[in-house]
């Protein structure tokens, strides 16, 4: 089975110059958890998640401070979750995006899954615009059909 | 990109020529020239630095500049496994939750008020320096800082900038403050008692000047740091905001490190109590220390290696000390000292002079372990001219410590800090805004090391 036959060809993406809670909106509503980055020209240039935000709202250095337990919930939290209409996407996203072709084996998305630590794949189409986009659950759901059909 | 290479191999070239036009023979002129690629690489590509060393390093090699015996004799092995013991214990540290301690106890603190902020933060910096280092303390000080002035919502520019100058003050006060404090030990001999005894005090009397200089400084943002705390109150909600499961293993690690510390403390006693050669205990304390905690965390012992040793900054060390071997190897050194001293007229006191202003002023610009590579071999070739080096090298020590206030790129700490900031905040302190209480600060420090290295016969 080749990743075509399972994508998810209606996608929603967002653009690099919409704000982040108009994103954070759209996530919500869809109930995903990430989100293609579409220029003007159609091209793809960047994901944007949840954890884009995770990672913009709490503070950069709780890594490197250690263990420690967040008993209450920062000033700085609260304040720069207000701020999220006056940042724009491109500002959080990532923009080294994982993506495949529309031929490829499940198997092999899954191994880029794993190796780049990516959830869900753009798929992009022989002109380089984006075709759909595949998510973990897809892969399983789909292998798990395949195994059945050979059972 | 293109030009800034260009630029590196024009100037390091030239300066090769220049060295060979001084009467310098062809090795002595590549080994300079050598070892300005590595300066030059810090500076115009400090995100892929290591690979000019790595190429420096075989050209030395290829070219007969150094044969391999001596490259690995000069990369000064002791003090690479002393960082990475040290770096090792940080870890354990950080695991166990004992920075965010710091933190906590710092936001946690009662009846708040600016000067007691000032005091606070100058105090912890300066402590955590000279138990950790400085790229380590100032992380978690920065940390304190924006929790609080968030909550208080005051500009926490000045308080970011306090608790960095008290970091590179106080980063001069041990052998493990800075990383030139362990270089300028291994290479002089001087102990960590000495560091306690010579370098504490003034890095203290430097301190307690500084606080009096930001104060006045930022008198107009202490008073608005005042108002604000009247008119929030206490800062209830900070003192509980985090806490630090305090369980067996956050004891131990505690006790592992004050035990650390306390060996270090003594290791010239033992030294001395066991015949063995000066700082061999000072040496071992680290990596037998980073071994029980190895030993003790065994599942994680990969982790601690691979994840907070920094092989990056060590490998870079360990590169550029071959090549500062190199300059005295080839005998380009002695050439330099012997110049120098004849410009000074043999005499100590310009000397000293020399070293703690060229090395304060060069620290300002540049990565300070570089420029300390460089001034080691320049200084222990001043022994064959009969010279007292002691003073000579707590110069070293104070001008590369202190010398890192000057600018904003100055040390490793203030890029640090700086870069939080501009993360969290999206706030640029400008080069001219740091430039006017950095410079009065470096200036008044080195001012003040200068005065106490000519007229305290204490440093001779």
């Amino acid at each position: 089975m080749k990743v075509k036959e399972i994508m998810v060809k209606d996608v929603t993406s967002i653009s690099p110059e919409s704000a982040v809670n108009e994103a954070l909106g759209i996530l919500q509503k869809l109930e995903i958890s990430g989100l293609p980055v579409i220029d003007e020209s159609g091209k793809l240039v960047g994901m944007f998640t949840e954890k884009d935000i995770l990672s913009y709202i709490l503070p950069s250095y709780i890594e490197k401070v250690g263990r420690f337990i967040y008993e209450e919930n920062p000033k700085s939290t609260k304040k720069k979750f207000i701020e999220l209409n006056k940042i724009k996407v491109s500002q959080l996203m990532r923009k080294d995006v994982v993506t495949t072709t529309e031929d490829t084996t499940l198997c092999e998305v899954a191994r880029i899954m794993l190796t780049k630590k990516a959830r869900r794949i753009p798929v992009m189409d022989k002109t380089g615009k984006i075709a759909g986009i595949v998510a973990r659950c897809d892969i399983l759901k789909a292998l798990d059909l395949e195994s059945k059909q050979v059972v | 990109m293109f030009k800034r290479f260009i630029l590196l191999i024009l100037l390091s070239v030239s300066l090769g020529f220049l060295s060979r036009h001084i009467g310098l023979n062809s090795h002595q002129a590549l080994a300079i020239s050598i070892f300005s690629v590595s300066i030059l690489g810090t500076l115009l590509f400090w995100s892929f630095r290591l690979s000019f060393a790595f190429l420096g390093a075989a050209i030395l090699l290829a070219t007969r500049t150094i044969d391999l015996e001596n490259l690995i004799k000069f990369s000064s092995l002791e003090v690479i496994l002393f960082l990475t013991g040290m770096m090792v214990i940080i870890g354990l540290l950080k695991d166990e939750g004992f920075f965010a301690w710091i933190v906590s106890l710092i936001i946690r603190t009662r009846n708040l008020t600016a000067k007691k902020f000032v005091f606070i933060i100058s105090a912890i910096s300066m402590a955590l320096a000279c138990a950790v280092d400085e790229v380590t303390s100032i992380i978690f000080i920065v940390a304190a800082v924006l929790e609080i002035c968030d909550y208080f919502e005051v500009d926490p520019i000045p308080y970011i900038i306090i608790s960095v100058l008290a970091t590179n003050i106080g980063s001069a006060g041990t052998v493990l403050g800075n990383p030139i404090g362990i270089l300028i030990a291994a290479k002089s001999g001087l102990t960590f008692e000495d560091f306690i005894i010579k370098a504490f005090p003034l890095a203290l009397v430097c301190l307690l000047l500084t606080i009096a200089i930001v104060m006045f400084w930022y008198k107009r943002s202490l008073q608005q740091l005042d108002r604000q705390i009247k008119e929030f109150g206490s800062n209830d909600m900070l003192i509980k905001l985090v806490s630090i499961p305090a369980d067996r293993q956050t004891k131990s690690a505690l006790y592992i490190f004050a035990l650390t510390l306390l060996c270090l403390a003594f290791s010239h006693r033992l030294d001395i109590l066991l015949g063995l050669e000066a700082n061999t205990i000072l040496l071992i304390v680290p990596l037998m220390a980073a071994a029980f905690i190895m030993i003790w965390k065994n599942t994680k012992a990969r982790e601690f290696i691979e994840k907070d040793v920094e092989w990056w900054t060590l490998l870079f060390f360990l590169l550029l000390f071959a090549q500062a071997g190199a300059l005295k190897y080839t005998g380009a050194t002695d050439v330099m000292a012997s110049k120098l001293a004849g410009f000074a007229g043999n005499s100590q006191p310009v000397l000293i002079t020399i070293v703690l202003w060229v090395s304060a002023v060069g620290s300002s610009i540049l990565d300070n372990v570089v420029l300390v590579a460089a001034f080691i071999p320049v200084i222990q070739s001043f022994q064959s001219l009969d010279l007292n080096l002691h003073p000579l090298w707590w110069a070293l020590l104070f001008g590369g410590c202190f010398g890192g206030n000057i600018t904003l790129v100055g040390s490793t700490a203030n890029i640090v800090a700086l870069g939080i900031l501009e993360k969290e905040r999206n706030i640029r302190v400008t080069f001219l805004r740091w430039l006017g209480i950095g410079l009065t600060v470096g200036v008044v420090t080195v001012i003040i090391a200068w005065v106490s290295l000519l007229f305290l016969p204490f440093y001779r």
